[in-house]
């Protein structure tokens, strides 16, 4: 199955991301995020960072985990392409990010927003969300 | 869908949407349009979402879209909206992520024939000396006692340190300061990102020239601007960095849910606002106040250390004169005749430039006679503009346009040009370029963007703010 993918945006950056499950669907939501920081890796080390996240809704969820990842990500230069999650609900995340550390980004994504936010499950029982982000 | 049929026209530079377009409406949509841009606007959804904005409880007179409007989330970019406090609401997403993007021009005393030799020279030293922050930071990184006093000291807390001068304050919108600002009200989130950016310039549209005054449209204006033909200037276009936009994304968080408690139905979640006067309303003003003196203290910083590159090639006499600094996301209390009755409402401008006519007590005295100075950028290797607040403004909520405004996706704009084509241009046409980045050069390439000179010559037509000289590149510094 196809992770994610680009979608035309005048200004910004839109991905539509795809999953079998919800937890597959954000975990390609965060590398499809990832993949587009165009990161200059420092250390392939792996890095593991905590998150706790609890949110609204389940369009909120997405918004505000992948919101911490970035934020994460910026103060301490790491970039995170996976997770792990110890808990998954419909409002609430807690898990881990797993990445590397950053000597560059060549791209600045600079917040993640709700504007024309999708996420649903489609016919075939899989999850497909679309996402814009701010550059 | 919005057709032409569904205007008004009001003059050849001003088309206007009725209330009786859509249900929801509470007062008319504006754009300050020339016909054949009117017509391109069609293309996206600013014009939807201007009739969008015109639904916001305790919008008065207009939703006004300028020329260089085009899509954002949920308002569009170039887009001003005036709410009563009293019964209206206050809305991040009517402000922008970059909380204070803005812009800030320096003077130099000296005509392009004299620094022509030491231009390259001048680039490669900016370059050097200010960073975009997305790789290679500033070094020394603030704690957040000293973020605290930048969120609510803004400019002020650096001129004590010893940065700059008396005139960088005074000649700044607010003099970079809102005493409303609250440091309590920003995250600790934000606070860490914004820790190693102050004095960094980001990437995206963010850019510093150099740039030569190619052409004086108003000699009594530009003298008391101390702009004169051939002069060298130095442009800064960047905002509040991460600092601003975590502002934003964790008051949406909250106002998300704060809008259903008090039964606001919006037409996109980026929309949320909550009253002005409640506890929420009251707190994110203060967080974006903060946010304002954070964007203000960056361009503070980044001309400081233009000052220090300037200096160290031309020799440390050298003097780089602030003419003013203007913010154009931004959310303000400002006093206008409404239904006859002086009445304070709460601006908010997103990608639209405060414009204060002559005589306006907000305006440095120095140009309290002239007018408030308005700098338009263009986008990169075209021209940018000075122009100056007019009293016909009054009708815009003294607002005007803030730049040239995209027409093309950055995807478009790398697929049809490569950045190094991009470069070869702009060499042919003398321009320096500086860059760390070849796709960002092709992303930001001139036609991508509306023309500035079209988006400019509107806002002179329509009496928004009146043109006093022309700016064009000469170095052009870029971060990612």
């Amino acid at each position: 199955m196809k992770k994610f993918e680009i979608l035309e945006h005048k200004a910004d950056l839109k991905i539509r991301a795809f999953g079998r499950t919800k937890e597959e669907l954000f975990l390609n939501m965060l590398f499809g995020m990832a993949e587009n920081q165009k990161a200059e890796i420092k250390s392939k080390k792996k890095i593991r960072r905590k998150i706790k996240i609890k949110s609204l809704d389940f369009p909120a969820l997405l918004v505000d985990f992948l919101s911490e990842a970035l934020y994460l990500g910026q103060v301490n230069k790491e970039i995170y392409f996976n997770a792990k999650f110890a808990k998954f609900t419909e409002i609430g995340i807690e898990g881990e990010l797993i990445g590397q550390k950053v000597k560059r980004f060549g791209e600045d994504i600079k917040a993640v927003t709700h504007h024309d936010l999708d996420i649903r499950q489609k016919k075939d029982r899989t999850w497909g969300a679309t996402v814009l982000f701010d550059i | 869908m919005i057709t032409k049929q569904n205007f008004k026209k009001i003059t050849d530079y001003l088309w206007e949407i009725p209330k009786s377009f859509r249900p929801d409406m509470r007062v008319p949509a504006r754009a300050y349009v020339s016909e054949k841009m009117l017509e391109e606007s069609f293309k996206d959804k600013s014009l939807e979402q201007i009739v969008n904005v015109s639904t916001l409880p305790g919008i008065q007179k207009y939703a006004l879209g300028m020329p260089d409007m085009h899509e954002g989330y949920a308002s569009p970019i170039g887009g001003v909206a005036a709410i009563n406090p009293k019964e209206g609401v206050i809305s991040p997403g009517v402000c922008g992520y970059d909380i204070n993007c803005g812009m800030r021009l320096l003077k130099s005393e000296h005509s392009e024939k004299e620094i022509k030799p030491r231009l390259e020279d001048l680039a490669t030293e900016i370059q050097k000396e200010i960073p975009s922050g997305l790789g290679r930071g500033r070094k020394i990184k603030l704690d957040i006692s000293q973020i605290n006093k930048i969120l609510e000291q803004g400019t002020h807390v650096l001129l004590k340190q010893g940065y700059g001068e008396n005139e960088d304050v005074e000649d700044c919108e607010a003099s970079g300061k809102l005493d409303w600002a609250d440091a309590s009200t920003v995250s600790n989130h934000a606070k860490n990102r914004g820790r190693g950016q102050v004095g960094t310039l980001g990437s995206g549209n963010h850019f510093l020239e150099i740039q030569r005054v190619e052409e004086i449209f108003d000699e009594k204006v530009a003298e008391n601007f101390g702009l004169f033909k051939d002069q060298i200037v130095l442009m800064i276009h960047t905002g509040s960095r991460g600092l601003g936009h975590q502002v934003c994304t964790d008051y949406l968080r909250t106002m998300i849910p704060a809008m259903y408690r008090y039964k606001i139905k919006v037409p996109d979640r980026e929309f949320a606002c909550v009253p002005f006067n409640s506890p929420e309303g009251q707190t994110y003003f203060a967080a974006m106040a903060a946010a304002a003196n954070y964007a203000w203290a960056n361009r503070y910083m980044i001309a400081h250390y233009i000052r220090k590159a300037w200096k160290r090639i031309l020799g440390e006499r050298e003097r780089l004169e602030l003419l003013y600094d203007v913010a154009h996301n931004i959310i303000k209390k400002e006093k206008y005749v409404i239904n006859e009755k002086e009445t304070e409402v709460i601006v908010h401008r997103k990608g639209a430039t405060r414009a204060f006519p002559p005589g306006h007590p907000e305006i440095p005295e120095k140009y309290r006679e002239v007018g408030q100075p308005v700098l338009i950028p263009g986008s990169m290797g075209t021209a940018s503009y000075v122009l100056v607040g007019q009293k016909e403004g009054e009708k815009a909520f003294y607002s005007t346009c803030h730049g040239a405004g995209r027409t093309m996706s950055r995807r478009a704009a790398v697929r049809k040009i490569s950045g190094h084509r991009v470069v070869r241009e702009l060499e042919s046409k003398g321009i320096i370029i500086k860059c760390w980045s070849m796709r960002g050069i092709a992303e930001e390439a001139p036609m991508a963007y509306k023309n500035v000179d079209e988006v400019v010559e509107v806002v002179h037509k329509a009496g928004l703010s009146k043109k006093v000289a022309k700016l064009v590149p000469s170095a052009v510094i870029k971060g990612e």
